[in-house]
C-alpha cells in the first residue's frame, strides 16, 4: 500500500493519525499544529503578559515536560517575553519522586530554565513516606493533594512569582467535569473547567495552557519530539481503581473522538449556569480543583462511589423523616396567619448558606476560610500521633486505646476531608 | 385481639404481606402504589392548584406518549389524579390532559402496540384527549426545517420536494452516518415536533415520561455531546427556551419501580411496548453516546442508584437565566446559543450557513 500523504502539507509521509480528528499528518505538521493550538489557547485567553515571570509546575511526567518544551518553543517563536522557570514539589516518595526529580533536573539543563524544588519534608516536617507509614496506604492522596497545592503556592512565593502553570490536559478537565457531575459538586465542576483559577482567593494565579490538548496528543508530541520524561506512576496509587469517570471518557473517545473537547465545552457552559449563593463570589478554591497527580487523576480509592451512595441513602432517609416539617409551609401558605410559624426554621437554614469569609490561617498565614488552613488541620492530626520524644516508654493499655481512637478519628478526617 | 400472622408485613399499613421492596422498605401492593403515585402527585401540585398560573380558563398540558414504560405509566398516574380531582364537587380547577402519540417506527424498532391504539387509549383514559402523529409530520408543523435540513446535512443529502415527507425524512436521516449524530438529531426532531404541536393546541407545558435513570443517562450523554447548557431544559423542570414549561414528573422514580407499578395494572399491559434490551455484544465504538450512557447508568445504577439520581438532581440545580446569550437561536434545535467567547474549536466557519449551536454543529454529517 502506498504511504499516505500528510493531510496538511501533502508532501511528506503521514506517520500520525491525530486522535482528536483522525487527520493523518506527518511529524513536522503534527508538531506545528500542536504548538499552534496551544499558542491559540494562550492568545485567545490572554494567559500571559509581557515580561511576566512564570513557574511551570514540573513533575517530570509527560504533561509538564511537554508544557515546558512547548512554552519554551512558543516563547521564542512568538516572542512572549516570558521569564520561565521550573518549580517541582518533592513529596518525599522514595523510588518514585527522587527518580522523577532527576528527570526534572535534566529538563532544567536541557531547556536552560532554573529549577526550584520545594519539599514536603522542609515545609511540613512530614514526607509522604512518613505520612503513609502513619496512616496507611488508603486515603493518603488527600494529604498529598492538600499539601501539594500549598507547596506550589509557597514555592512560587519563594521565587517571587505570581503565576504558576500546570500541565492539566483536556482529558483531565473532562474527567473533572464527569466526576463532579457524578459527585453532584457543581462549584468544583465550575472551578475545574476554568482555564485560570485561584486568582480571587490567592494572589498566585494558576492556569492550564494545555486545557484543550488531548492526553494522547501530548504523548505523541513527547514521543516525536523525543522529550525526556518519566513515566512511572506514583507507587502509592497503583492499586487505586480506575475511576468510573475515566473509563467512561475512554469509551466516549472511542465512539466520538471529539467528545473530550465536547465535555470540556459542556463544562464551560455549565460553569456559567452554576448558582452562586447570596450573590457573592463563587466559593474560594481550597483544594485543587483538578485532582492531584497526573497519573491518578480521576481515579479514586476504590469504594468512593459506594461511600457516596451510602451518604446519599442516609440523606434520603433523613429527608423522609423530615416530610412533616416540609409539608407545613405548603399548608400554611393558604392561610396568611401561621406564616410566623415558619420563622424559627430560618436560623436553622442560615448556617448552611453562610458566606465563606477568607482570612489567614492562624498557624501558617495561608489563605483559608477556617481558623486553620486545610494543610494545618491535617498536620495537626498527624503531629498528634507522632511521639514527641524519640525514646518511648512502654505504652500502657489505656494509651494504646486512645491512639486507636485517634486513628479512627483520623480515618474520619480522610473521609470528610 | 391477636393481629394477623404475616410473615413479612408491609412496613406502612402492617395489614398485608409485603410484595415489593422500595428504597429499603418492604411494602404491600397498595402502599407501594400509593408511594409511587405520591411522588408524581407532588410534582403535579403546581397545575392542580394552579400556582402562579391563572385560576380560571383553560390549563392544558401535553403528554408525549411513545408507548414505552415511562410515558404509559405517567399517563396512568396522571389520569388517576384527574379522576380524583374531578370527582370532588368543590375541588380545584386542575388541568386538562392532551396526549400526543408519536409513531416512532420510522426512527427506531419501536412500533405502536396495535393499530387501533388511539381508540383503545381513549376508551381506557376517557378524561384525556388523544392525537396520533408520525415523526415526519414535523415538516408540516415546522416548515422552516425544510430549508434547514439540507444545509445542515451538507453535500450528502439532496432534498427532493416531490417525495413524501416520510421519504424526505428517511433520506435526511440516511445521510447521517454516525450512530451518535443520528440519535442526537432524532431526539431534536422529536422535541421540535412535540413543542410545535403543544403550541398549536395552546398547551401551557409538556409532561415528559422520563424516569430518574433515563434522565441521568440523558444528562451524561448531553454533557458528552457538548450540550451542557441544554441541561436546563432537557432534564430540568421549568420554563424551556421554547416558551413552554417542561416537567419531568417521574424524576424521583427508577425504571424498576415503574415496572413494578405497571405490572400492577393489567390495563397497561397491552399498551406498553417493552424496550429492546441492548445487546452486550455490540462493540463500544458502534454504540451511540446515548446508548453508552444508558448502559452505564443501568450497570452502575443497580449498584449505586443514589449516585445516579444525584446526577439528575445536580443538573436540575443549574440556573438557565445565568446563560450568556444574546438570544440567538440554533437553526436545528431551536435552543439559545450559549455564547462563551474565547476560542472556538471549529476549524472553519462559513457565514452562508444558518447558525447552529456548538453541539448541533458537532453532529453534522462529515464532521464526526
Amino acid at each position: 500500500m502506498a504511504p499516505t500523504e500528510c493531510f496538511n502539507c501533502q508532501k511528506s509521509r503521514a506517520v500520525i493519525i491525530r486522535p482528536k480528528n483522525r487527520h493523518k499528518l506527518c511529524r513536522e505538521c503534527f508538531l506545528a499544529v500542536f504548538e499552534a493550538e496551544v499558542h491559540e489557547t494562550i492568545i485567545s485567553n490572554s494567559l500571559f503578559t509581557r515580561g511576566e515571570r512564570i513557574a511551570i509546575g514540573a513533575s517530570g511526567g509527560k504533561d509538564s515536560t511537554v508544557l515546558a518544551s512547548v512554552l519554551k518553543t512558543l516563547n521564542e517563536r512568538h516572542d512572549y517575553g516570558l521569564d520561565l522557570c521550573l518549580l517541582s514539589i518533592d513529596e518525599g516518595i522514595k523510588g518514585y519522586r527522587d527518580d522523577s526529580l532527576e528527570t526534572v533536573k535534566r529538563n532544567s539543563r536541557q531547556y536552560g530554565m532554573p529549577l526550584v524544588i520545594v519539599g514536603y519534608g522542609e515545609l511540613y516536617g512530614w514526607t509522604m513516606d512518613q505520612v503513609v507509614e502513619q496512616i496507611g496506604k488508603k486515603g493518603n492522596c488527600t494529604y498529598c493533594g492538600v499539601f501539594r497545592r500549598q507547596a506550589l503556592d509557597r514555592g512560587a512565593e519563594r521565587l517571587g512569582i505570581k503565576h504558576v502553570v500546570t500541565g492539566h490536559n483536556a482529558d483531565d478537565v473532562a474527567e473533572t467535569v464527569m466526576m463532579n457531575l457524578l459527585r453532584g459538586d457543581l462549584p468544583r465542576l465550575s472551578r475545574g473547567t476554568n482555564i485560570v483559577t485561584g486568582s480571587s482567593s490567592s494572589d498566585i494565579k494558576r492556569s492550564k495552557p494545555l486545557k484543550y490538548a488531548y492526553e494522547k496528543e501530548i504523548v505523541l508530541y513527547a514521543h516525536h519530539k523525543q522529550l525526556d520524561y518519566f513515566s512511572t506512576e506514583c507507587i502509592y496509587s497503583p492499586e487505586a481503581f480506575r475511576g468510573s469517570a475515566r473509563t467512561l471518557i475512554k469509551d466516549l473517545e472511542k465512539i466520538r473522538p471529539s467528545s473530550i473537547l465536547d465535555i470540556v465545552r459542556s463544562g464551560e457552559e455549565m460553569a456559567a449556569l452554576v448558582p452562586i449563593p447570596d450573590g457573592g463570589q463563587a466559593a474560594p478554591e481550597e483544594d485543587s480543583a483538578v485532582g492531584g497527580c497526573g497519573s491518578q487523576n480521576g481515579r479514586t480509592r476504590g469504594g468512593e462511589m459506594a461511600e457516596m451512595e451510602k451518604t446519599l441513602t442516609e440523606n434520603e432517609a433523613a429527608a423522609s423523616l423530615e416530610t412533616e416539617i416540609k409539608i407545613s409551609p405548603l399548608q400554611t401558605s393558604a392561610i396568611p396567619l401561621p406564616k410566623r410559624k415558619n420563622k424559627p426554621k430560618k436560623p436553622q437554614q442560615k448556617p448552611t448558606s453562610k458566606k465563606q469569609v477568607l482570612g489567614k490561617c492562624e498557624r501558617c498565614g495561608y489563605i483559608t476560610s477556617q481558623k486553620w488552613c486545610h494543610a494545618c488541620t491535617l498536620l495537626e492530626g498527624l503531629n498528634k500521633s507522632r511521639p514527641k520524644t524519640t525514646i518511648e516508654m512502654e505504652i500502657s493499655p489505656e494509651e494504646e486505646e486512645s491512639s486507636a481512637t485517634l486513628r479512627r478519628q483520623m480515618e474520619q478526617v480522610q473521609l470528610t476531608g | 385481639m391477636p393481629g394477623k400472622q404475616l410473615s413479612s408485613p408491609c412496613m406502612d399499613c402492617r395489614d398485608a404481606d409485603s410484595v415489593f421492596m422500595i428504597r429499603s422498605r418492604r411494602l404491600c401492593r397498595n402502599c407501594y402504589i400509593r408511594f409511587v403515585d405520591y411522588k408524581v402527585f407532588r410534582r403535579m401540585e403546581k397545575y392542580r392548584l394552579r400556582k402562579d398560573i391563572p385560576k380560571t380558563g383553560p390549563c392544558r398540558l401535553l403528554l408525549p406518549l411513545s408507548c414505552g414504560l415511562g410515558s404509559a405509566a405517567l399517563l396512568h398516574m396522571i389520569h388517576t389524579q384527574i379522576e380524583d380531582f374531578r370527582s370532588k364537587p368543590y375541588g380545584p380547577a386542575g388541568f386538562d390532559l392532551h396526549v400526543l402519540l408519536i409513531d416512532l417506527s420510522c426512527i427506531s424498532s419501536r412500533r405502536l402496540p396495535r393499530d387501533d391504539i388511539v381508540e383503545v387509549l381513549q376508551r381506557r383514559f376517557p378524561l384525556a384527549s388523544f392525537t396520533q402523529l408520525p415523526l415526519h409530520s414535523i415538516f408540516e408543523f415546522v416548515p422552516d426545517l425544510q430549508e434547514v435540513l439540507p444545509k445542515y446535512a451538507g453535500q450528502g443529502y439532496a432534498d427532493d420536494y416531490l417525495l413524501s415527507s416520510k421519504e424526505r425524512l428517511d433520506a435526511f436521516r440516511a445521510s447521517i452516518s454516525s450512530a451518535t449524530s443520528a440519535a442526537d438529531v432524532d431526539s431534536i426532531l422529536l422535541n421540535r415536533l412535540v413543542v410545535a404541536f403543544a403550541k398549536r393546541i395552546d398547551c401551557l407545558g409538556v409532561l415528559w415520561g422520563d424516569s430518574d435513570d433515563r434522565l441521568a443517562a440523558r444528562t451524561l450523554a448531553s454533557v458528552s455531546k457538548g450540550r451542557g447548557s441544554s441541561l436546563t431544559w432537557q432534564v430540568s423542570d421549568g420554563m424551556s427556551p421554547f416558551g413552554l414549561e417542561f416537567n419531568f414528573p417521574l424524576r424521583d422514580l427508577f425504571t424498576v419501580e415503574l415496572q413494578n407499578y405497571a405490572n400492577s395494572f393489567p390495563e397497561l399491559a397491552d399498551i406498553i411496548v417493552p424496550d429492546t434490551p441492548l445487546s452486550d455484544n455490540v462493540l463500544t465504538k458502534n454504540l451511540s453516546i446515548d446508548q453508552l450512557m444508558l448502559r452505564y447508568v443501568s450497570s452502575q445504577g443497580t449498584k449505586y442508584p443514589g449516585v445516579m439520581s444525584n446526577v439528575t438532581r445536580t443538573a436540575n440545580k443549574l440556573e438557565a437565566p445565568r446563560m450568556l446569550t444574546d438570544r440567538r437561536r440554533c437553526a436545528l434545535c431551536d435552543s439559545f446559543i450559549h455564547d462563551l467567547g474565547g476560542p472556538t474549536m471549529d476549524d472553519k466557519k462559513s457565514s452562508s450557513l444558518p447558525e447552529f449551536c456548538y453541539a448541533c454543529d458537532r453532529s453534522r454529517p462529515g464532521l464526526s
